[in-house]
């Protein structure tokens, strides 16, 4: 018996964690760690390759883009949007999801018929294509794309955990807790919830990664956080403009995008894996 | 010389980095056209034969000492693409969940037709062969089944088509390895009858494995018995059943409720047969801790298999003196109570609705039910699989509501303004498996106090002390009040199970198939301990059980159920020795007689 | 056989139902739009008069629900209205597109399906030895790479690098691009024209490979944890028994089980990588739905945003329709007898 718990034990968990704690972090210190304003333009030396490069200025560790704007400090101020959307829509998404899940899972009938419908309309459309119907209709903005992405993904949470619930609904012990005199919400959060919980957890480390994939769509087409805001899917739009002139602008957004999702994904496999949890439907932006 | 000889057989398992036998020096000798049974609690190691002669042990698991010889040629040293020459053809296998043994996504014919294939049938003559087959286990319409899926087939066919398939090659080996656990009472006698004919048709050797020490003795030459691992006995069936030379058969067989005769107490032998894990660390007898004859030698060291008779041996020291072990007598329980009833039910009907919006159609589980249960009585509920038993309780207790009929617990039916209210507080319910009856999460304490947490008032240390109570009562040691479910054993979880029912005090106690699954030994504990409460709480109770005999052993009344009905009721000993009706008949019949010698009708009819 | 039948028959009852849902909630979204069609299919120089003048005209001083029920109407006789800003029909607009999506899209699931089979039963195979860590840190990797991101490597890489593949439009210039299906593939092969099919091909080889790629992890891992489910199952130990040879077990007793959970999987999985075209039609400059979308996203061009939203959603319903009629073929379970 060891004072941690056995999830923290797994390399995988330790591994995701450690990057995405990194990410957050970086997020976090951005003003600190940034050696540019992000917006910050410097004509004269636009499209400078890294500093290790050919003709690379020290000043600018990773080069400029076309306007001359410093790419690290962009990479790193980029890493607030991604963080702050993976982190607030996944949460959101998870609630809504987890909430109407349980109630259906656990009340069926009529409850349950409409939410699986409702289920189905939405999984009638890519999510990719919703997501950016809805930021037509809301108007762009960092809120709009959290709320775009929680009113698009919900249903990720939802079809899954429904179904988990219904497994946990007929074992005899939920039936055993309404014969003791448990009230349905004690019986949904004392006897149902506790055995959904590490999937509902796994589920939202892999939302996560999908969110921060979603917003860098978003952004890639000019819907999401504006032109003032410096986001990696919008670095990545103008650096393919630009992709004879300097491909590098090109390659470190994606790397970033990489880490970050690569990040999530091993912890919500390490998560998987540690917590049991059996995961057969997965994920995809 | 045998078809099939085992000689010290070891097999090992690597287990916490080190290696433990779980079949120590086994030996036995099966000639051709006999029937060996091999008898054994659940982890005795019995299914390891089996998986032994096929070479296909699980992970980590290997043969590490002796031989296993068939037909001269040692399984265990064969090159694999030789033994597995023999598998389908030589040796057969009839396997114990005949539903989940077929693959679901092929039809009945594909999957004999593979196998027809594979035994070397050519093409021409495969359809032929099916129909000659599927006639000898005696299935009707044959064109019509090859075209099923297994889904579409019932438990019992799927054994029969099973059974097709093993002796389709006319093989000189077959194991079966429980192959009636999975079935119905009345099909378990037809698929023995049927393995037993083909046998005889065909001269082929049968290695039986059963937990039935009974249904072994009733159809099988040789009896051998397994403990922990080794051979406790081996001989001639009869002998080992008449004169057991072994205390642990002799227990077996008085922890079984009988089924003719006076009701006598059950022999409950305390604890459990120890697990894998400490199976290196005995020294001596493995029984020993167990054993009622034991004496300090049996500890020294592992007793040999000794003759006990004419090609019977068992390994105990102190054979001579198993004969003299008895059942206690049997402590008489209050009589019911004839006052006003607890429980009433009448014309209590239950219809489920099958399909969707369009071809909506009713299915009756239940119609017309009726009968009063008494304080203090137990009434026991005997019947096949779909035949409304489990309805029953679900609708008393009321997790189904009725579609007609009427409920009433101490005087108030659903009229009473707090039906509910009144109804949890006198009747709970034990349910069937404890494995989904428990919440994996919980510990003990707080899952038999889970009625105290339900009225809220209660603090954890309160909790505790009731917890404390209850797991006296029900004869748990109190450090199991901070276990988790998957810590304790099946006949511990079973007890935290009822203590849970019995923490409300409730009146009626609905038991929905408490003690089927548990080994014998287990299940004679719960029967003793139930009657001990029934002696210490004055408690009413439905039993509903498959098993005729323990209904017999511990219920006053018995309502025997056919198709959502209610066919025979009374009182207990009466319907047993002269049943009215047909299906009871049937019922009765189809369990093997206390005593061997008898003619089993089941198997002879 | 009626099974089947009576299953699509019933999908696409459903199907419509959900359409009729889907059209009226982007109906309501799309109103939201802080802008005025009626202005903007104006001259920038039109007075406010004739602006209310074209609101009356194109019904928007109407309540909510009755210009959706026009709309509704329109649409059921094949009218998906005029685009502002192309000042074109949509339908025909649609018609000139859909084909050139759905041949990548269908392209993208062969890959995918191809590369999900080999690397689960590749997955599978090496289970339990050294190789299974390296296979699955693998699979993870690619799960985090999502489609967009492989189509700009595979541009950085095959395109500007190499200078392998070429990554614009579906055909290079100087071929006069044929319009019997809309189908290129097809009506460059209807045409015998090889060189035609060739030069198409390898304009669509990077865009469906990238697709591809991204969605071919999730079916990998599934079909994999589907195999290992299924050879614990008893008909396997039993088939096992009866002397079958392994190949035959895992060809004729595990894949047709196994194959089921990957399948339903596939449906949702195919289901968002047609959304996934759009991102990789920008990318490639491929003249497909997706550039049609954006583009009038770019131009708030609402008539055509809401025509090409349904047009993704049908397409969807109809990948749907199909795995779950595979579904019911492959699972005897589902068929009634």
């Amino acid at each position: 018996m060891s004072a941690r718990p056995t999830w923290l034990r797994s390399g995988r968990v330790l591994f995701g964690l450690a990057i995405v704690i990194a990410i957050a972090l970086i997020a976090l210190a951005a003003p600190l760690l940034a050696p540019h304003e992000p917006n910050e333009q410097n004509l004269i030396s636009i499209f400078l390759p890294p500093a290790w490069a050919n003709g690379g200025d020290a000043a600018f560790p990773l080069g400029t883009d076309s306007l001359g704007r410093c790419v690290l400090s962009r990479l790193i101020y980029g890493a607030r949007v991604a963080m702050m959307v993976a982190i607030v829509a996944s949460l959101g998404a998870m609630l809504i999801g987890a909430v109407l899940a349980h109630i259906a899972g656990y009340f069926g009938g009529w409850i349950d018929w409409l939410v699986g419908r409702t289920v189905d309309v939405w999984m009638s459309f890519p999510p990719v294509i919703l997501s950016l119907i809805l930021m037509v209709g809301l108007g762009i903005g960092l809120r709009n794309v959290i709320l775009a992405i929680v009113l698009v993904d919900w249903t990720r949470f939802c079809r899954v955990l429904r179904s988990e619930v219904l497994v946990v609904r007929r074992r005899d012990y939920v039936a055993a807790a309404r014969l003791v005199g448990f009230s349905h919400w004690r019986t949904i959060t004392r006897e149902i919830l506790p055995s959904t919980m590490p999937l509902t957890i796994t589920l939202l480390s892999l939302e996560m990664g999908i969110a921060v994939i979603v917003e860098a769509i978003l952004s890639f087409v000019g819907m999401s956080v504006g032109a003032n805001t410096p986001a990696w899917g919008q670095m990545i739009a103008d650096a393919r403009q630009y992709i004879y002139d300097s491909p590098w602008n090109l390659v470190f957004p994606i790397l970033m995008i990489f880490i970050t999702v690569l990040g999530f994904n091993v912890l919500g496999d390490g998560l998987r894996r540690a917590l049991d949890v059996r995961l057969t439907e997965t994920r995809r932006a | 010389m045998g078809l099939l000889v085992a000689r010290d057989l070891t097999v090992s398992a690597s287990l916490d980095g080190g290696r433990v036998p779980v079949i120590r020096d086994l030996s036995f000798t099966l000639k051709a056209g006999k029937m060996l049974g091999l008898v054994g609690e659940s982890g005795a190691g019995k299914s390891m034969v089996g998986r032994t002669v096929a070479q296909l042990l699980p992970s980590g698991f290997a043969v590490s000492g002796g031989s296993l010889v068939f037909s001269e040629a040692n399984l265990v040293t064969m090159e694999p693409e030789a033994r597995r020459a023999l598998l389908g053809r030589e040796i057969a296998f009839i396997p114990q969940e005949p539903l989940s043994a077929l693959n679901p996504v092929l039809t009945i014919r594909t999957q004999f037709d593979e196998h027809l294939a594979r035994i070397g049938v050519a093409a021409g003559d495969r359809r032929p062969r099916m129909l000659e087959l599927f006639d000898a286990v005696h299935l009707p319409h044959a064109a019509d089944l090859l075209r099923r899926y297994p889904h579409q087939l019932s438990g019992g066919m799927c054994q029969r088509v099973l059974i097709a398939f093993a002796f389709a090659s006319k093989p000189k080996l077959v194991i079966a390895d429980e192959p009636t656990t999975a079935l119905d009472v009345t099909i378990q006698a037809r698929i023995v009858r049927l393995i037993a004919e083909m046998q005889e048709r065909e001269n082929t050797a049968v290695v039986f494995i059963t937990h039935d020490l009974r249904l072994a003795a009733q159809v099988c030459d040789d009896i051998l018995v397994l403990y922990a691992g080794r051979a406790v006995e081996y001989g001639p069936a009869r002998q080992v059943f008449a004169t057991s030379g072994h205390p642990y058969t002799r227990c077996l067989q008085l922890a079984n409720p009988a089924m003719s005769g006076k009701r006598r107490g059950l022999y409950a032998l305390p604890e459990r047969m120890p697990g894998l894990r400490a199976w290196n660390g005995i020294k001596g007898c493995a029984f020993a801790p167990r054993c009622p004859n034991v004496i300090e030698d049996c500890t020294r060291a592992m007793p040999p298999l000794v003759e006990v008779g004419p090609n019977h041996a068992a390994a105990c020291i102190r054979a001579d003196k198993t004969a003299r072990i008895a059942a206690p007598a049997l402590v008489p329980a209050a009589e019911p109570r004839q006052t006003a009833p607890v429980l009433e039910v009448s014309g209590l009907g239950k219809r489920f609705v099958a399909g969707g919006l369009l071809r909506r159609s009713e299915v009756a589980a239940l119609s017309d039910v009726g009968f009063s249960l008494h304080e203090n009585e137990f009434i026991g509920i005997v019947g096949e699989s779909g035949s409304g038993k489990s309805t029953l309780a679900r609708l008393i207790v009321g997790l189904e509501t009725p579609s007609q009929g009427r409920i009433a617990i101490a005087g108030h039916d659903a009229s009473h303004p707090d039906f509910d209210e009144h109804r949890r507080r006198h009747v709970q319910m034990v349910f069937q498996d404890p494995q989904s009856a428990l919440n994996p999460r919980r510990r003990v304490a707080s899952i038999v106090t889970q009625p105290l947490e339900a009225a809220g008032v209660a603090t954890w240390e309160e909790r505790l002390a009731r917890a404390d109570l209850l797991l006296g009562e029900i004869g748990l040691p109190p450090e199991a009040a901070m276990r988790f479910p998957q810590q304790l054993s099946g006949g511990q979880r079973q007890r935290v199970n009822i203590a849970r029912a019995l923490c409300a005090v409730p009146r009626i106690l609905i038991a929905d198939e408490i003690v089927s699954g548990l080994d014998v030994s287990v299940q004679a504990q719960l029967l003793n301990l139930l009657a001990a409460l029934r002696r210490e709480r004055q408690f009413s109770m439905l039993f509903i059980s498959h098993d005729l005999s323990v209904v017999r052993h511990l219920c006053d009344r018995v309502l025997v159920m056919y198709r959502g009905e209610v066919v025979e009721s009374g009182p207990t000993e009466q319907v047993f020795a002269a049943p009215a009706h047909e299906y009871t008949r049937m019922l009765l019949a189809a369990v093997p007689p206390d005593d061997p010698a008898e003619v089993w009708q089941g198997l002879h009819a | 056989m009626t099974s089947i039948l009576s299953l699509i028959a019933r999908r696409i009852f459903v199907s419509v139902a959900i359409l009729v849902i889907v059209s009226a909630l982007l109906f309501c979204i799309l109103r939201r739009l802080p802008v005025d069609p009626a202005a903007m299919s104006l001259p920038p120089n039109a007075t406010l008069a004739e602006i209310e003048a074209k609101r009356h005209e194109m019904g928007l001083d109407l309540p909510l629900f009755r210009q959706y029920l026009i709309w509704l109407g329109q649409v059921a006789y094949g009218d998906l209205g005029i685009s502002i800003h192309f000042r074109r029909g949509v339908a025909g607009l649609i018609t000139s597109t859909l084909p050139a999506t759905i041949e990548l899209a269908v392209l993208a699931m062969l890959i995918a399906g191809a590369l999900g089979i080999a690397g689960g039963l590749f997955m599978f195979h090496v289970r339990g030895t050294a190789r299974e860590a390296v296979a699955d840190a693998g699979s993870i990797a690619l799960l985090s790479l999502p489609e967009f991101l492989w189509g700009l490597f595979f541009i950085l890489l095959f395109g500007v690098a190499l200078e392998l593949l070429p990554f614009t439009g579906r055909l290079s210039s100087g071929f006069e691009r044929p319009v019997i299906t809309g189908f290129l593939l097809l009506d460059t092969l209807l045409m015998r024209r090889l060189d035609m099919f060739w030069d198409a091909l390898k304009h669509m080889i990077l865009p469906s490979l990238a697709l591809g790629l991204a969605f071919s992890p999730t079916i990998m891992r599934v079909l994999r944890s589907s195999l290992i489910d299924v050879y614990q199952e008893d008909y396997i130990h039993q088939a096992r028994l009866r002397g079958l040879s392994e190949r035959r077990i895992l060809v004729h007793h595990a894949l047709k089980n196994a194959i089921l959970p990957t399948l339903s999987l596939m449906g949702v999985q195919f289901g968002f990588l047609f959304g996934g075209t759009l991102l990789i039609e920008v990318i490639y400059s491929y003249p497909g739905l997706g550039n049609l979308m954006v583009d009038a996203v770019r131009n708030a061009d609402l008539p055509i945003i809401q025509a090409v939203g349904l047009a993704y959603c049908v397409v969807v319903l109809a990948i749907n329709t199909v795995v779950d009629a595979l579904y019911v073929v492959l699972n005897p379970k589902l068929r009634v007898t």
